[in-house]
């Protein structure tokens, strides 16, 4: 799995600024070490749902009741859906957070590779998802995590829960429902007949960062 | 009670899987299983009892998940489920009812936020529970911090007479998720004095095999494991597990063989392997394995065997004549700390020594919170150094794996204080060779104490080779006769004691000049004596030199591999090429964002400027321009930082030049800073305090996570008059609002600025914030204006 600098530099908020060769170097050296002490993890399990109480997607076979506008309008028309967790480990944390007591420079850089990968790991997670999806002719919408549009964050310890994510990959959630290891996503995509309408994947409008965002600012979007 | 099988060394057989068999039973995925034990109690009954009929000894408690953390939002207190859950295995009629208890499912401090007093709180409530109930030993189990396990352990012996049990859960890289290895855990479970200890879940017989093996190599318990049923995998979208009870009992067989004891099946497996596994386990005899001797310490995720290294004790955290580490634990300035270990650590020590002792500090607590502090940073086992008995219980019990205890003496009453607290924690203990009657003149004298100390240890069941001895330095120049009887004596305790030795070696040029020079070559002649754990300053380059090439002739270094490759370009090491360039001024290095060049540059200019001039003219100057550059897009967020690390690294120098010279530094106003209560983001938060500490302000920060009290006493305490708080998460906004609610119910005088990723102008109204900082710059500007600095 490999890094896309081009991400990383988004994320760092690149815009064409000057990057001199020791900069450039020094982002290189971040992009190999987080490839190499990432430790990725991913698990997921398909639910069938039940759409028929407006704004609830109900996960049969759990307790999970998905609430808000935004997941009922991504799962309404879907007759299964997967929910996904993947991790970098805690490796990568520790290491941003060490290196940041006396280097914040690549501390910070660290951390935009370690994002720029557990997407990396999130695409090739929903892509077997697609395909087991399309094994049952089902066509898939995006990933949604928990935080987006109204679907409240802390459904993230039950998601972990019913994943059994804890023993499988090492996922935990805090109090506050905060992902540890820090580079962590849990999301879930709709299975959805051949006819149905998939709603465009990624905008600003259904996430909740939409008022302060520095992407968003700027114009186009964060690329989630 | 004990466990007459694992006294005599007989096989124990656990059950199988309970949430597989729930499952079949009409759990919910994601349900808590603990419910049923109330709601379902047949289903528990039903499930027990197959397992009892299967052959095993030993019923496992439904009570995985039972503690309060994740009970929160169940129906049903700790006590409740636990209580119900023996009474249920009980009744299933087993040998042996054992109280389950899983991992919190949340992270420790610093990776996560419970605190291992927390831990400990969580735990003991469970154990508590499950004594009162009548369970007859405890099983901890899955867990995949060394620390976690910790906490859990000492939870069960201080709270109940019950064995304990505790397996380790290892990925297929031969680590755990949290990084310890299979050699760590044993060594700290066996330290603890866990009554069997190994591996379970995570992966099938086949793959836990090799980390079994190496466990059976050194532990000194019973030895468990209890594997899922193959390797999880998923299959259409569900996890599922695929080897059949006969292939999974012939890999038990096979580890059966290799010494394990103690048995069992986690995910996947049923009654039938159970069975299967009976049967097997009444056609073989144990094994007596003889576990490697050695002296070890370790971290939470790294060992050191003395046996295998010459081992360097970096002695730098020790206030004893360092003023600046004085100041530092004065202050409250861990930061300084965590440098002093980082650096260490870099420069190729391989354990730290931590001493904290000043007079007017509380020194258990200070201990604490440096252990705590220094092992979140640097994965090296430390050394507790301490004259007070209190600060070294208070460290070793909060250290996070196998320490060594800096020191015990001959004297009855020292042995009679420290022994009893090396056993509990399982730490390595430090004698050194003097007792009532001072230090022996003589090298036979020390030999005797020593000799004393040891035994006296083995006498408290400490075994013998977690006991070194410090034969004693004087100093060279004030008792010159005596430093041959170091080195003799350090021969003869190796010869007759056989335990390793260490030596603080420094002491003995105290009073020459070149001190460097008697130290390196003291000791070059203790290694010749059979030193094997100097204590030294690991910066120091002779001394490193000394020990670099002692591990060549000791055959350590394997291929001097490590000394060639750190030797070879000695030559060219020696020109710094990054010597400041002459035409560079400060302020452009700063804007370039050139860090390793600010201070050389800094230090140059001090000779013939002030520091005012200094900061003014340079810093200041090129901090607003970098600071402008970054508003309009010219520079982005990485420059950003590299050129306010180039102020921080400067700033070291001004501070060192006006400590020195006596001046106090002008500060611009205090601020607090912290990410509040919840919210574990603190990037945006440190990028803010480095700023800010650049233009010269005095920040607190107080980290992340910072409980609403501690923000409201520090403000009350420091006097503090612009607190700065950081939020990432809309969830945690509320704990923003709360924080500046509990200030403004005290009626502090204080202005509050706020910042974080989804922080905007209608937040900042919400939690009656008085500033809005969209970004690090902009906290400056509002600093600058509220204390009155013009920019």
């Amino acid at each position: 799995m490999s890094i896309d600098k081009k991400e990383v530099l988004r994320y760092l908020g690149h815009k064409n600024q000057d990057i001199d060769e020791e900069l450039d170097g020094l982002i290189d050296s971040c992009i190999k070490e987080v490839e190499e002490t990432s430790k990725p993890l991913y698990t997921y399990k398909v639910f069938d749902t039940d759409s028929t109480t407006e704004n609830e997607i109900k996960v049969l076979g759990t307790n999970l009741v998905l609430k808000g506008k935004d997941i009922y309008k991504h799962l309404k028309d879907a007759k299964k859906c997967a929910i996904m967790a993947a991790t970098l480990g805690i490796v990568i944390d520790n290491k941003i957070r060490v290196t940041g007591k006396r280097d914040m420079t690549r501390s910070i850089i660290l951390d935009s590779c370690a994002t720029e990968m557990i997407e990396k790991v999130c695409d090739k997670v929903e892509a077997e998802i697609i395909e087991l999806a399309k094994a049952e002719n089902f066509k898939t919408n995006f990933r949604y995590s928990p935080g987006y549009g109204d679907l409240p964050i802390d459904i993230q310890g039950e998601v972990v829960s019913i994943l059994n994510a804890n023993k499988a990959i090492g996922l935990t959630t805090t109090d506050s429902s905060i992902l540890i290891p820090r580079k962590s996503v849990t999301a879930i995509v709709g299975f959805l007949e051949q006819d149905a309408k998939v709603n465009k994947r990624k905008n600003c409008g259904t996430c909740n960062l939409r008022k302060t965002c520095n992407f968003r600012r700027e114009g186009g979007g964060c690329g989630n | 009670m004990a466990i007459s099988e694992l006294k005599e060394g007989k096989f124990l057989l656990f059950d199988g899987a309970m949430g597989t068999m729930l499952q079949k039973a009409g759990l919910k995925t994601g349900e808590l299983p603990e419910t049923y034990n109330i709601t379902h109690p047949e289903v528990l009954t039903q499930i027990h009892r197959e397992y009892v009929e299967a052959g095993c000894d030993v019923i496992t408690t439904n009570t995985f998940q039972a503690n309060e953390l994740k009970l929160v939002d169940c129906e049903y207190s700790v006590e409740e489920i636990i209580e119900a859950a023996v009474k249920l295995a009980k009744n299933a009629g087993p040998k042996y009812v054992a109280l389950d208890i899983g991992p919190l499912g949340q992270l420790m401090e610093p990776m996560g936020t419970v605190s291992f007093e927390k831990a400990y709180d969580v735990f003991k409530r469970q154990v508590i529970a499950g004594a009162k109930a009548g369970a007859d030993m405890v099983l901890i189990e899955t867990i995949s911090d060394i620390y976690e396990a910790k906490a859990a352990v000492l939870a069960v012996k201080e709270n109940s007479d019950l064995p304990v049990l505790c397996t380790l859960t290892y990925q297929e890289d031969g680590r755990t998720f949290v990084g310890t290895d299979p050699l760590t855990g044993t060594i700290v479970l066996d330290g603890l004095g866990v009554d069997a200890h190994g591996v379970n879940c995570s992966l099938g017989p086949k793959e836990l095999k090799p980390i079994v093996d190496e466990i059976l190599k050194y532990a000194k318990a019973p030895v468990m494991i209890q594997p899922n049923a193959g390797l999880p995998q998923i299959r259409d979208g569900e996890t599922v597990y695929d080897i059949s009870p006969e292939e999974f009992t012939e890999f038990l067989e096979l580890i059966a063989k290799g010494g394990a004891l103690v048995f069992g099946g986690c995910c996947g497996t049923t009654p039938e392997f159970i069975r299967h596994i009976r049967a097997m386990l009444d056609k073989i005899t144990p094994v007596k394995t003889s576990p490697k001797v050695m002296t070890a310490a370790t971290s939470g995720s790294k060992t050191v065997i003395f046996d295998d290294v010459t081992t360097v004790i970096g002695e730098k955290i020790n206030p004893t004549g360092k003023k600046k580490l004085k100041e530092a634990l004065r202050t409250d300035n861990l930061d300084y700390i965590i440098g002093e270990a980082i650096d260490q650590h870099t420069a190729g020590a391989d354990m730290l020594d931590i001493n904290v002792g000043l007079p007017e500090l509380d020194e258990p607590e200070m201990i604490k919170k440096v252990i705590k502090e220094v092992q979140g940073v640097v994965n090296l086992p430390l050394q507790v150094d301490s004259s007070d008995i209190d600060a070294i219980e208070a460290g070793v019990r909060i250290y996070n794996g196998k320490p060594m205890i800096n020191s015990v003496n001959g004297k009855k009453e020292s042995m009679d204080k420290l022994f009893p607290i090396v056993k509990k924690y399982g730490a390595l203990i430090l004698g050194l060779a003097l007792d009532e009657t001072g230090i022996p003149e003589t090298a036979e004298g020390r030999l005797e104490i020593a000799r004393k100390i040891v035994n006296t240890a083995m006498s408290y069941g400490i075994p013998r080779e977690d006991v070194l001895i410090d034969c004693l330095v004087l100093t060279a120049s004030a008792q010159q006769a005596q430093v041959k009887e170091t080195l003799k004596a350090i021969r003869l305790v190796k010869q007759e004691l056989g335990v390793k030795t260490v030596l603080g070696v420094s002491n003995v040029s105290f009073g020459l000049p070149n001190r460097e020079l008697i130290n390196s070559n003291f000791l070059a002649a203790a290694f010749g004596a059979g030193l094997d754990a100097p204590i030294i300053n690991p910066m120091s380059k002779p001394m490193m030199d000394t020990v670099n090439s002692f591990r060549v002739i000791n055959n350590e270094d394997k291929d001097s591999e490590y000394f060639i490759a750190n030797y070879s370009n000695a030559e060219t090491n020696q020109v710094p090429d990054n010597v400041s360039d002459a035409d560079r001024t400060l302020k452009d290095i700063i804007i370039q964002g050139r860090k390793e060049e600010s201070a050389p540059k800094t230090i140059e200019m001090l000779k013939t400027v002030t520091p005012m001039v200094v900061v003014n003219e340079h810093f200041i100057p090129a901090l607003d321009i970098v600071g402008d550059r970054f508003e309009s897009g010219k520079i982005f967020l990485p420059q950003l930082i590299q050129s306010a690390e180039a102020v921080k690294k400067a700033f070291v120098i001004i501070k060192d030049y006006l400590d020195k010279s006596g001046e106090k530094e002008a500060s611009k106003g205090k601020i607090v800073v912290a990410t509040v209560q919840g919210d574990i983001h603190d990037i945006g938060k440190n990028i803010v305090s480095m700023l800010l500490e650049n233009y010269g302000f005095d920040v607190i920060d107080l980290g992340k996570d910072v409980p609403i009290q501690t923000v409201v006493d520090t403000v009350k305490d420091k006097d503090v008059k612009l607190v700065g708080l950081s939020a990432l998460m809309t969830t945690t906004v509320t704990s923003m609002g709360q924080t500046i609610k509990a200030l403004r119910d005290e009626n502090l005088d204080c202005k509050v600025m706020v910042g974080g990723a989804v922080l905007n102008e209608e937040y900042t109204d919400m939690v009656n914030a008085d500033f809005f900082a969209k970004d690090a710059r902009e906290s400056v500007k509002i600093a600058n204006k509220f204390f009155g600095i013009s920019e």
